[in-house]
């Protein structure tokens, strides 16, 4: 049986009631916590090549400078060629809103029509107010629709217009800022980086020292776990990512969209975020699909078809393979705690509770196991009377 | 220096590389292998009487007296002693190689400075330094293959007493 499983509903309590705490307080200081988690993540996806480096005779400070060296001009690279595209991007930002808001409601309303095309019983479930305008713009479905007496639920193209006309003025200026308010934790990452390739034993080393004796062995193990847990789970989602944009990217190269493997590398990354990156991330792909090849009507049914395609391989091949056999969790657990997490701490809180649950579960497990067994408790009272009794030896003298 | 640690001291100049120096597992390693092996080690200090692992505990590593004495005993007599163990002794070995428990107890019959080695560390260094670890695994190997012998050997000698 899973060790997890095996920890009592107390232990449990406290695991669930601590992440949810962490959450919150990672939450008020994410400006820290971003860059930290991504260094996190460039340290175990690293720390591979730094051992390889050793491995060949190179000492650690010379082979973490080369890697961290590597990993910078990386970013800036990267940095430099995307700036250009984000900073015209950001300049187009209203006007790219109102199209893709334009393009997903003919969307919508295409998908609306060839559903009553196929199923003509939904006219009187769902149909509204008249839709032949629909098919005009697209000239998608036939025009033997037949207007339903029902209000639409989905707001007009006028609506549409103005609401999103609305939020881009509202909200463009704060995307900018906020896009220049994340640069300077950013930079932190390879410098945080660094020092945890470097300092990363050292640290463990000094962080046991403090340990008491008779809880040492435990401890150890326990550090040992944290971090076997941690370097798996990203390791694995870095697999996973690597995998999901592969397969991706090649479905849409054959579908013959424009930047296959970029759009495909944007949606793996979303799909961090636990179930809404990936519908965010299946939903930028169809926008871009549908704006690029409006007269190719099928195209967005075939990018979902293969969105859902690639799910499928997601859950019953990749994942088990990669974050599945990492985490070790009970699915329903999983789902209960993203939800959780989205509820206390918003959507830090589902990009964060996955980690921060494995690190809290295995923490959780190994200090109940330390709180409950009698013996270590003991051994640790007796060595602290040895000390006192040490430490008050000469204190009294005799007569 | 960053969370306080001091930077490690030239490999000659420690005098922690000349005390594992004379730990038999190290015999064939290099002060400065010896310097790699020790910053994986984390040292210890135990007062005299206190216990170092308890029977059935799961083992995590192997220890090596640096100074001061160990005794090992069996759990159902803890006035029978298995053995005392001085400075460059190891003990616990069994539990680098595998998860196993601890078949005995350890205690230290005087103030000891001790330092582990952790079975995770030392499969780091299995992949990182395969040479250093290959040493200290041939040198691991020679020290069980003599216990073995020595507890066959006293089989022997109490099948021929009775």
């Amino acid at each position: 049986m899973n060790r997890a499983l095996a920890s009592g509903p107390i232990v449990w309590l406290g695991i669930i009631v601590t992440t949810c705490l962490l959450l919150v307080l990672f939450q008020t200081v994410l400006w820290l916590v971003m860059p930290l988690l991504l260094a996190v993540i460039a340290y175990y996806l690293l720390s591979p090549l730094v051992a390889m480096a050793m491995a060949h005779g190179m000492t650690r400070a010379r082979a973490v400078m080369i890697v961290t060296l590597l990993l910078t001009a990386l970013i800036v690279a990267v940095g430099m060629s995307v700036a250009p595209k984000i900073s015209s991007a950001t300049h187009d930002l209203p006007n790219k809103i109102n199209e893709y808001g334009q393009v997903g409601y003919q969307l919508v309303n295409n998908a609306r029509q060839t559903l009553y095309n196929y199923f003509p019983f939904l006219h009187h479930q769902l149909a509204p107010e008249t839709a032949p305008t629909a098919h005009t713009t697209l000239g998608f479905v036939s025009s033997e629709v037949v207007p339903a007496p029902a209000p639409s639920p989905i707001a007009s193209v006028n609506d549409v217009e103005n609401e999103v006309a609305h939020l881009q003025s509202k909200y463009s200026g704060d995307v900018v800022m906020e896009l220049v308010r994340w640069v300077p934790s950013l930079l932190l990452v390879p410098y945080i980086t660094y020092f945890f390739l470097l300092d990363g034993p050292r640290f463990k080393r000094f962080l046991v020292q403090a340990i008491p004796n008779a809880f040492f062995e435990k401890t150890l193990y326990l550090f040992y776990r944290i971090e076997d847990q941690l370097r798996r789970y990203f390791q694995g989602l870095l697999a996973l990512t690597a995998l999901d944009a592969l397969y991706l990217g090649t479905g849409l190269w054959f579908l013959g969209l424009n930047a296959p493997f970029f759009l495909a590398a944007l949606a793996a990354v979303m799909a961090w975020l636990p179930y809404l990156g990936s519908i965010g991330g299946g939903l930028l792909v169809v926008l871009v699909a549908a704006h690029d090849f409006p007269a190719n009507h099928w195209l967005p049914y075939e990018v979902v078809g293969l969105f859902i395609g690639v799910r499928l391989l997601d859950d019953f091949v990749f994942m088990p393979m990669t974050i599945g056999r990492s985490l070790r969790m009970h699915p329903l657990l999983t789902v209960l705690m993203i939800l959780l997490g989205g509820a206390v701490a918003g959507i830090a809180g589902l990009l964060l509770v996955m980690p921060v649950l494995g690190v809290v579960m295995v923490a959780g497990q190994i200090i109940g196991e330390l709180i409950t067994d009698e013996r270590i408790l003991a051994r640790h009272r007796h060595a602290q009377h040895l000390k006192r009794q040490r430490a008050r030896a000469d204190l009294f003298t005799e007569g | 220096m960053l969370f306080g640690l001091t930077p490690t001291p030239m490999p000659a100049r420690n005098p922690r590389l000349q005390l594992l120096k004379n730990v038999v597992l190290f015999k064939d390693l290099s002060m400065r292998d010896l310097a790699m092996v020790d910053s994986l080690m984390h040292e210890r200090h135990y007062l005299a009487e206190e216990v170092i692992f308890d029977e059935g505990e799961e083992g995590q590593g192997l220890f090596l007296v640096l100074s001061g004495r160990v005794k090992i005993t069996l759990p159902a007599d803890a006035n029978a002693v298995l053995v005392e163990l001085g400075p460059g002794a190891f003990f616990g070995e069994v539990a680098l190689l595998d998860q196993s428990v601890r078949t005995a107890q350890a205690r230290a019959i005087e103030d000891s400075q001790i330092v582990a080695l952790f079975r995770a560390d030392f499969y780091t260094l299995l992949e990182t330094h395969s040479a250093i670890a290959s040493r200290i695994s041939f040198q691991l190997a020679r020290a069980l293959a003599a216990r073995l012998r020595r507890a066959v050997s006293d089989t022997g000698h109490r099948h021929q007493s009775v």
